[in-house]
């Protein structure tokens, strides 16, 4: 084997590899430098390995943890139950409207996110027709709201990422082999075992995909808890924000940074463990197994 | 084994090259020990020249008429200069913190104009991030300049901040739902549980609270601030105060979501519910100023100086009154506003008495700055 050709796989790497370099891996090591800078900016920030940075960042901030994982995890949940029924009805039943359908999955992506989340202020401010509806049907008080109340920050985190739900379940179930769930009803399996059996552990790949992609940025948004949230509705990015912008303690809203990057990493490496590292690949044969 | 066929990639070469990379970067970019501090050592004054070119202003919203028959046009076609007029600045900290990192660099983002209230003003001139302005350069301005501005404390020769233009901080009331509401204290009363929102600004809102319990923010103790933030925090948790804003109050009060909200006075132009009415506090304001100010690294200072001058031309400056309804630093504005018949020159809101703002204090920062902005940001933050 020459050497040219060996070297191929590296110069297909590059450009990702320089990417990664330029914007993900320089910018981390500043991050990761910042955090263990102390001082003010009237005095400048020095660097002096400043590790109590970490712990402080923490300190009267784990509800607004506790409220991110709580936010997110929701909205991910109600994202999985609403894409996957819709997923599987464009894979199988949309027809001649398939491609009209996947279209109006991604048509809210022509328009900024930011403005997407200001029309919900519209549609659910409190003498909105929406809100009357719910008002009659007793699904909230008769003199409740729904904006600025945690309710309206989860759906604005589900509607913003539900997008990146559907589509990784989409094209999973696309290219299921519909032959094998033909197989399962041969062998006397009723509809639910066949779902149960065959397309559920087939999708599995999907459906992870799927929640890393919605559970991930849910996590870290501000946006949806800083224009739909009330008084008591900040996330943590909510927290890095008033840190960095408000307060101008870059150092411990570096650290901050650096800790929910951790956590969430542990969280995702668990899970894939969890769901199984081949689903996460793709690899349908440990999946299905 | 496809993979054994075409050579598996070896991971530490690929490891060794992102860490010389990184390495080559990092070093490249990195100058010095401490980041931050300011660079007040290289203070420049701003260059005048000849007026043409691009010229971009950084401003708060509703704060010019940016429209066709607007000031910003009537500007472009008297000098030829373009604008860039962007509407970018929600609240003094919040652009602070976003710019502050160019401001370092000597940048400025390519704006050649802010407008900060007074304490901003002064806290980029202190840091070095302003350039300072040659009266000579400015003569219109310093005609037509209300005495009472002449001489601020935060700026006493006007070195470095030209007034843009001045409000007070009171209480916006729908009078079809609230019409009751005077008082600050009022706010709290759990009859507008949920409908009230208070602005996200540490001077304003405890300021005003404060005020409402008969302490002085001028003279008031950190341990006083503290108090009032602590009120707000409660008023927060139990659901008293739906939100705290920037100038969003403006549509929570047209969508009909509250009653009433901490707010500025000249807001009227970005509210439109025909019941919304701007009160004075029945235990006052607070007043304050906003500067045009000449950032470090700023592109055409020579345009923005000639802008400077251009707004304080009285005929260009009542314009500007009448679209935005905020205080006027130009004098002969209320002689020109009679003269067009503008039912503004009677408002007290546009033109103060002394009598109106008796009790009004100006935009106090408080002692131990550090500790209470925490903790109202936790407040903010509930």
């Amino acid at each position: 084997m020459s050497l040219r050709r060996r070297s191929v796989p590296y110069w297909l790497l590059a450009p990702g590899l320089l990417w990664l370099v330029v914007f993900f891996v320089v910018p981390m090591y500043f991050m990761g430098e910042l955090a263990l800078r102390s001082g003010s900016l009237t005095s400048g920030y020095t660097f002096d390995w400043a590790w109590s940075n970490f712990p402080d960042s923490l300190s009267g901030h784990t509800e607004q943890i506790g409220r991110s994982f709580l936010y997110a995890g929701t909205a991910t949940v109600l994202a999985l139950l609403i894409a996957y029924p819709l997923a599987y009805a464009i894979a199988f039943r949309a027809g001649r409207y398939k491609l009209l359908l996947l279209f109006a999955v991604i048509a809210p992506f022509f328009t900024t996110y930011l403005i997407r989340t200001i029309a919900w202020k519209t549609i659910l401010s409190d003498s909105s027709p929406v809100v009357g509806v719910l008002q009659s049907l007793s699904l909230i008080p008769p003199d409740g709201r729904v904006l600025a109340t945690s309710g309206s920050v989860i759906a604005g985190l589900t509607y913003n990422f539900l997008p990146f739900m559907i589509l990784p379940l989409y094209a999973n179930l696309e290219r299921l082999d519909l032959r094998l769930i033909e197989a399962a009803k041969d062998l006397y399996s009723s509809s639910s075992q066949a779902f149960l059996r065959v397309t559920l552990p087939l999708t599995m790949p999907g459906i992870v995909a799927g929640v890393l992609l919605t559970f991930i940025p849910a996590f870290g948004d501000y946006v949806n808890a800083q224009i739909l949230g009330g008084t008591q509705q900040a996330m943590i990015g909510n927290v890095i924000q008033s840190l960095y912008l408000n307060q101008r303690d870059y150092p411990e809203a570096a650290a901050l940074s650096f800790l929910m990057m951790g956590l969430i990493l542990a969280i995702v490496m668990i899970y894939i463990r969890f769901a199984g590292t081949g689903a996460f690949m793709g690899d349908e044969e440990e999946a299905g197994a | 084994m496809r993979s054994e066929r075409r050579g598996r990639l070896a991971l530490p070469a690929i490891a060794a090259a992102v860490a010389m990379t990184t390495v080559a970067l990092g070093l490249a970019a990195c100058g010095s020990d401490t980041v931050g501090g300011g660079n007040s050592a290289k203070v420049t004054t701003a260059e005048a020249g000849p007026v043409e070119g691009k010229l971009t202003i950084s401003n708060w919203p509703g704060y010019i008429d940016p429209g066709k028959e607007g000031t910003v046009a009537e500007f472009e076609g008297k000098t030829g200069v373009s604008v860039d007029y962007i509407e970018d600045i929600n609240s003094n900290d919040g652009f602070f913190g976003k710019l502050q990192p160019q401001l370092e660099q000597g940048e400025s983002g390519g704006r050649s104009i802010f407008v900060v209230a007074d304490y901003m003003a002064k806290q980029m001139y202190d840091l070095g991030y302003l350039q300072e302005i040659d009266h000579a350069d400015l003569p219109t301005v310093f005609k037509t300049l209300l005495p009472s501005l002449e001489s601020p404390a935060f700026d006493p020769e006007r070195k470095f901040s030209v007034p843009w233009q001045g409000g007070m901080t009171g209480i916006w009331v729908d009078t079809s739902k609230a019409p009751e509401i005077h008082s600050v204290n009022d706010l709290f009363d759990p009859k507008y549980k949920g409908k009230v929102t208070m602005l996200d600004e540490l001077r304003e809102t405890p300021a005003l609270v404060m005020l409402a319990e008969g302490v002085d923010p001028a003279k008031a103790s950190a341990d006083q601030w503290i108090h009032a933030i602590e009120k707000l925090g409660d008023a927060a948790n139990s659901g008293q105060i739906r939100r705290f804003t920037g100038n969003e109050y403006t549509e929570d009060l047209t969508a009909g979501n509250i009653v009433a909200a901490i707010g500025w006075s000249g807001d009227a132009s970005l509210i439109e519910n025909p019941n919304a009415e701007w009160r004075m506090p029945t235990e006052g304001c607070t007043r304050w100023s906003e500067n045009m100010v000449i950032p470090v690294g700023a592109p055409n200072t020579a345009a923005a100086l000639a802008w400077m001058d251009f707004v304080y031309r009285p005929e260009v400056a009542v314009d500007i009154t009448e679209y935005v309804e905020y205080i006027s630093p130009v004098q002969g504005v209320k002689q020109l506003l009679e003269k067009r018949g503008s039912e503004l020159a009677k408002s007290q809101i546009v033109f103060p008495s002394e009598q109106f703002t008796r009790d009004c204090t100006g935009q106090n920062t408080p002692p131990e700055l550090e500790r209470v902005n925490e903790a109202w940001q936790d407040v903010l933050t509930g």
